[in-house]
């Protein structure tokens, strides 16, 4: 029995190893929590559907499952393994810089992709590649400056507290309103948790509190914007603008259908395909910059017909 | 300090009997307190409008909570009621533009209540810790719903036409549906609860098990259903939260659990079991609403709701173990 495991282990392993020296590179692939969201499902899809595009490439995806030491073990086969390169999606910035270290000593490039890692783990990363959440939160406050001609007053309606992206979109959309739209202020910000029922909730507190005093509404993404959507139109209110970031379909219906200002385009698709490029060029000994940001364009009822309709 | 307040409590059982009852609807008057005070700072926090909205957005966790009163008088827990309500919500939702509004209803009910018989069975019949199957149960559905919808939301596309258009923004005697689904709930499972040979059995159970155990009443059975009844009324609120949001997200139920717990807790049924009152459950879980809501609108930070709402759940559990303790000992 043993002996037969053992023959069948070796023919196993023949298999891979000439199906792997078949192609020049292999990437391995390490990402967050596929399933979780849409925009994450979405993004494991168009990564393996654009390795199949790359012939010279053999792809090991890994998912982490939002478990930050199965992410840290994946992560170790991968260095084992001897692949060429790895694409990180990381479950903790903080956590895994060791092993990121550890990648670099054995000579293989790490690319992060969608979320940075920390600022002590910078050093170790070859280049980052994805949106940049900052400018998303600045693209938000130009837009609602502008749908409110420069003059008014807005709730904002942040996400999961202490998640880097929410930081960010907070952090870019309040400095960009207070330096460029000293018109437009901030009467109050709470957090929906990228959770639209929420959302709702804390809309709909709002609007008790300001009531008519309210002229737009940003949600940091567009699901959450939703919940916003929900509240305002049960209260029969109109006028009030509101902006999200990251469009849903959601959100893109309701951009269209005209009860909704604008959003932020961030396609999972854009993410993985930038993630893969980089990667490439990197492979192929390009110069390559640190950080890499993958287009996240405005989009309001204006320009909604360039775009196609989020998938998610 | 502490022991001085607990032998006051003890005072007031063992001495004064008024004093006692007034210990005991301290809770009521406490509440009455509170909406006095944030009506003094806020004219909006008691405007029916605000009124109306809080009770609306109690009714999800008040559903839920009438169901886990049940559990929790039977001596057990059930974390899994904030996945079961993600995992109804898509459910419904998803089944909703399929096979339409009724039969999407029923599907899911169908399987929550299979759901809430797992749970009860390996609770009730095989004896195994509620809070260790529970929990599992949290994690397995979690896993089940994402596996659903693998990872996507659910929106319900065809509103206009639907019963959850109605159960969203009908209303009744200018009253929203979702406070009467609520209210009518409430005094259902009030008179299941204190009216019936069940809710008997179930105090019995809850309260004294070894006694149970002699007196031939099948315990096994009184707590198999009341994990039914959680699943059910976790359904009702699946309805709720699907119509209120026209869509579901696979985490929308995420934490609820917990504050469920609180609101029951809050409305002083006891952990250890044999106590509690579906009226006092739907007090606990309005005042948890209302505190939350009032501090909004004094334009308090959510970090301070929670420091302030799991404050007052705190100060209410110890409140009630040392009322109870002191009566045990004076029995």
């Amino acid at each position: 029995m043993q002996k037969k495991l053992a023959i069948t282990g070796l023919a196993f392993s023949i298999c891979f190893s000439t199906f792997s020296f078949a192609k020049d590179y292999v990437i391995g692939v390490t990402q967050n929590n596929v399933g979780v969201d849409s925009y994450q499902t979405t993004y494991d899809i168009a990564l393996k559907d654009t390795m199949t595009k790359y012939p010279n490439v053999e792809g090991i995806v890994l998912d982490a499952g939002g478990n930050v030491a199965r992410q840290i073990a994946q992560v170790q086969d991968l260095i084992q393994q001897e692949v060429d390169a790895i694409i990180l999606w990381p479950t903790n910035g903080q956590a895994l810089t060791p092993i990121v270290r550890k990648a670099k000593q054995m000579g293989i490039p790490v690319i992060i992709t969608n979320s940075n890692i920390s600022e002590k783990g910078q050093e170790f990363i070859t280049a980052f590649s994805g949106p940049n959440t900052i400018t998303q939160g600045q693209y938000a406050a130009e837009l609602m400056c502008e749908g409110l001609n420069g003059k008014g007053q807005v709730v904002q309606i942040t996400g999961q507290p202490g998640y880097q992206t929410a930081i960010n979109r907070q952090k870019g959309f309040e400095d960009s309103l207070a330096a460029d739209c000293p018109g437009v202020s901030i009467i109050d910000s709470q957090p929906g948790d990228w959770n639209r029922e929420k959302s709702q909730r804390v809309m709909e507190n709002f609007i008790t509190r300001f009531g008519t005093k309210i002229d737009g509404v940003y949600a940091a993404d567009d699901n959450m914007g939703i919940g916003a959507l929900n509240a305002i139109k049960e209260a029969d209110l109109k006028n009030i603008k509101i902006v999200g970031a990251t469009n849903f379909a959601v959100g893109y219906d309701a951009i269209k259908e005209g009860s909704y200002y604008g959003s932020v385009v961030q396609s999972p698709v854009s993410d993985a395909i930038a993630a893969l490029a980089i990667t490439m060029k990197i492979l192929n000994g390009d110069k390559v910059e640190k950080d890499n940001y993958f287009d996240t364009p405005k989009v309001t009822l204006a320009n909604i017909d360039e775009f196609e309709r989020p998938v998610f | 300090m502490f022991s001085v307040i607990n032998r006051y409590m003890y005072d007031i059982y063992a001495k004064n009997v008024n004093l006692g009852v007034v210990a005991k609807q301290g809770f009521l008057i406490g509440f009455i307190v509170l909406l006095f005070v944030f009506s003094l700072f806020s004219d909006e926090f008691l405007q029916s409008r605000n009124v109306m909205t809080v009770i609306s957005q109690a009714a999800i966790i008040g559903v839920i909570a009438i169901g886990v009163t049940f559990v929790i008088v039977g001596g057990n827990l059930d974390l899994s009621v904030g996945s079961m309500l993600s995992f109804g919500a898509v459910l419904v939702a998803d089944l909703h533009d399929k096979i339409g509004a009724y039969p999407a209803i029923a599907c899911m009910m169908m399987a929550l209540l299979v759901i809430g018989s797992v749970n009860g069975f390996l609770v009730a019949y095989l004896k195994l810790n509620s809070l260790i199957v529970t929990l599992g149960m949290l994690s397995v559905i979690q896993g089940m719903t994402l596996i659903y919808t693998s990872g996507k939301n659910v929106d319900i596309t065809a509103q206009d036409t639907s019963v959850f258009d109605f159960i969203n923004k009908g209303t009744v005697f200018d009253i929203p549906v979702p406070i009467i689904l609520f209210i009518l709930l409430g005094l259902a499972m009030e008179i299941l609860l204190k009216g019936t040979v069940f809710g008997r059995k179930l105090f019995a159970t809850g309260g004294n098990p070894k006694a149970v155990l002699f007196s031939g009443i099948n315990s096994a059975k009184v707590v198999f259903s009341t994990y039914l009844l959680s699943a059910f009324t976790t359904g009702c609120a699946s309805i709720l939260i699907a119509s209120r949001v026209m869509g579901a997200q696979n985490t929308v139920g995420q934490g609820y659990e917990l504050v469920v717990l609180a609101g029951v807790i809050l409305g002083g049924a006891s952990l250890l079991g044999g106590s509690g009152s579906i009226i006092k459950t739907i007090l606990g879980v309005l005042v948890l609403k209302f505190l939350q809501n009032g501090l909004l609108l004094l334009g308090f930070q959510y970090y301070i709701q929670w420091v302030v709402t799991w404050v007052v759940i705190i100060f209410a559990v110890w409140l009630d173990i040392a009322v109870t303790r002191r009566k045990v000992l004076l029995d």
